[in-house]
């Protein structure tokens, strides 16, 4: 059954893969509607699926019916006391099974996929197992530094078997997170933080684009790839050696080490070229994951070096970093639209097949949340002072 | 990069599903040897106003004695002048249509104008004091202006910061409708709702009229998650007061349900369900409160869950969203 259900998904995902790609052509225009209805007749569905807006309902809607349920249930079985921590923890263990049980009918016999109520079932098997198995821990007087590596392990095993089970990714992500943390616990916990990421990556690279894998699985190599080189980043960046903040982590407390000898000026060299290595990588294999690695640690490093060296006044780095950023990007648009078939290297500043509408509509969602005014204070209103205030129009708040 | 289309364009192009001609770029794109920046590209650009504006902000806080402020609202008049002036040089002719930016950069160098313009007046009001106590209006003008040029160059980022202004203007913002609203007095509660039902109607108008009929979902949207917040505010009073909020949402929720599930709008859907279900259940968790609450409380979300997701399922079926 365990083959059944990871092939009929692995095929599943495929066929939706290729129809995922023909809805972005259709969307670019580069093939007709009956072009794509035939792609679709030939990759056909055979899986239970739910549109974006259906799918975030069912998905918040289940879980408020799992965990309400196990609520009543809890509050029925009337037991007080000591006792009652130890039922409840047996029920939740007893719920996390049956929800695994659940999921995995979903998603093999029943064949739902992106459906919500599935992904709802699995987090909950994954909470409720981890939630019992945290309350036997702490409650049996363990200490906490015992606790949380052991939480944390029993969690990143739970994830990774969902994630190669059920095929989400975002498990893989935070079961490479978790095993980050179990990490941080060993001695020389900074040390596997580095070592470990360094030999990983070039296999997860790789695997993340093996046709052998199915795309879930790929999906989830990608992910786990984000985590442990942002591990890494976490391990050599200046900041996080100055704090000790691995160690920290990890609750093996260490004084801060002396500013200036070869480590501290290691992990300076260390946060300044990991996002070039990075971005270097990315831009060499056009792989994305490492594209949008290399700026982020890039931004972390600048904010770091602000941090550490202060060239100018804060409104002086805002505004040219700003108009070196837009400096860029026109430059940048234009080398690759001046290019043979407005690209260069493998690049492009076209949409391709990506959904300009849907694009602008995100910005102009993030408009409202990040440039609109400070609103005034409606009871306030007749108390006008020139000298201050809150103030605003057009995204321009602020204290004048 | 995605093997299982690399793996399929030869098929499709093959059998002629798909044209021939397309083929080789479908097949570039899919083994990852030619990668779009675009999005990216535009996030940046985005960042960059936003940085820019952070900094043109920290600089008038910090700086203003030291330079004055008949510099400060000069310069930044003048900045706000030449990128506007840039957009209306590279322009298209005004249409009531969609129009195509012509360039990628457009789009965020109006932002940038108009965000520039803003601080301006906004800076020239408080320093100089032109419309002394009527200065709330200021932010109308802005809203008014912002919303001109939203019209005139077609962004729906620039529109979005309009209808933010104005709403701003009455009280209300998208950070208070996370924290102060609740806490507010009932004229924003009010300001929150008229103004959300002004924004609804704006948006049918722009589609019925077919002028700018591509910023009424963002419109509709902004309208009725302002009603919505506004009525939901309205379920934090006591006693028949919280009732009366409570009911009303429920009825506006599900109207608003109904009409989405009529007129197959899946957002407007779900904010009309979420809103209708919060509702039934202060209602219902009002009545029971004074018995065995924890029990019937837990039995009530139970059942109801299930059944909304049963609804859901069927409606589903019926209405068949897009993936």
């Amino acid at each position: 059954m365990i083959s059944d259900l990871a092939g009929d998904l692995a095929r599943a995902d495929r066929a939706e893969a290729v129809r995922n790609a023909a809805r972005g052509w259709r969307g670019a225009r580069v093939i007709d509607e009956a072009e794509l209805t035939a792609i679709r007749a030939r990759y056909p569905d055979d899986r239970s699926r739910m549109g974006p807006v259906f799918r975030v309902l069912l998905f918040l809607f289940t879980l408020v019916a799992g965990n309400s349920l196990f609520g009543f249930i809890g509050v029925l079985s009337g037991i007080g006391g000591r006792e009652r921590g130890d039922v409840l923890a047996v029920l939740a263990l007893l719920a996390g099974l049956a929800l695994a049980f659940v999921t995995d009918v979903q998603i093999g016999s029943l064949r739902r996929r992106q459906g919500g109520i599935e992904a709802a079932t699995s987090l909950m098997a994954i909470g409720y197992v981890l939630g019992a198995v945290g309350w036997w821990i702490f409650d049996h007087n363990h200490s906490s530094t015992a606790a949380v590596p052991i939480l944390c392990l029993l969690g990143a095993l739970l994830c990774a078997a969902a994630a190669w089970r059920w095929g989400y990714p975002l498990y893989a992500g935070a079961a490479a997170a978790a095993l980050l943390v179990v990490l941080a616990h060993l001695p020389l916990g900074r040390l596997w933080w580095i070592v470990l990421p360094l030999a990983a990556a070039p296999l997860l690279l790789r695997l993340s684009v093996s046709p052998r894998l199915p795309p879930a699985h790929r999906a989830s190599c990608t992910v786990i790839l984000a985590v442990a080189l942002a591990g890494l980043y976490a391990a050599v960046h200046l900041g996080s050696w100055e704090a000790q903040a691995i160690e920290d982590l990890g609750q093996r407390h260490q004084p801060s080490p002396p500013g200036g000898d070869l480590l501290w000026w290691l992990a300076l060299v260390a946060t300044a070229l990991l996002p070039v290595i990075l971005l270097a990588l990315g831009l060499r294999g056009r792989r994305y994951p490492l594209l949008l690695l290399g700026a982020g640690t890039a931004v972390a490093s600048l904010v770091t070096l602000r941090w550490y060296v202060h060239l100018a006044p804060l409104w002086v780095v805002l505004v040219a970093s700003g108009a070196v950023l837009m400096a860029v990007v026109f430059a940048l648009r234009r080398y690759l639209e001046s290019g043979p078939d407005e690209e260069r290297h493998g690049f492009t500043a076209a949409p391709l097949f990506q959904d300009p509408a849907r694009l602008r509509l995100l910005e102009a969602g993030a408009a409202v949340l990040t440039l609109g005014p400070e609103a005034r204070t409606i009871h306030e209103e007749p108390k006008f002072e020139g000298g201050g205030g809150q103030f605003g129009g057009g995204g321009a708040s602020g204290q004048f | 990069m995605n093997p299982d289309v690399a793996q399929a364009v030869p098929e499709l192009a093959e059998s002629g599903v798909v044209p021939r001609e397309i083929a080789p770029l479908l097949l570039r794109v899919a083994r990852g040897e030619l990668l779009s920046v675009h999005a990216e590209l535009r996030f940046l650009l985005y960042l960059g106003v936003l940085l820019i504006t952070g900094g043109v902000g920290v600089l008038v806080r910090q700086n203003l004695d030291r330079i004055g402020p008949v510099v400060i609202a000069v310069a930044l008049g003048l900045a706000a002048l030449a990128a506007l002036a840039w957009v209306v040089r590279v322009a298209p002719p005004f249409s009531w249509h969609a129009v195509p930016s012509p360039n990628l950069a457009f789009d965020y160098v109006l932002l940038l104008g108009v965000l520039l313009a803003a601080a301006d007046l906004a800076y020239i009001e408080v320093k100089l004091t032109p419309l002394g106590s009527e200065w709330p209006w200021h932010l109308l003008l802005v809203a008014l202006l912002t919303g001109l040029a939203a019209f005139r160059f077609d962004s729906r980022v620039v529109f979005s910061l309009a209808l933010s202004t104005f709403a701003a203007w009455r009280g209300v913002s998208a950070g208070r409708l996370g924290s102060t609203l609740w806490a507010e007095p009932e004229a924003v509660r009010w300001n929150a709702i008229v103004c959300g039902a002004l924004f609804a109607v704006l948006g049918i108008v722009l589609l019925s009229t077919r002028r700018k009929a591509h910023f009424e979902t963002l419109a509709v949207h902004l309208g009725w998650l302002l009603i919505l917040g506004g009525l939901g505010s309205g379920l934090t009073e006591s006693g028949g007061t919280g009732l009366a909020w409570s009911a009303l949402l429920l009825v506006v929720g599900a109207a608003l349900a109904a009409g989405a599930y009529r007129f197959r709008r899946f957002p407007l859907f779900a904010f009309g369900v979420l809103a209708a279900y919060v509702a039934l259940s202060r209602l219902v968790i009002e009545a029971i409160a004074e018995t065995a609450a924890a029990a019937l409380g837990c039995f009530w979300f139970s059942i109801t869950s299930i059944l909304v997701i049963i609804g859901l399922v069927v409606a589903q079926r019926r209405l068949k969203e897009p993936l």
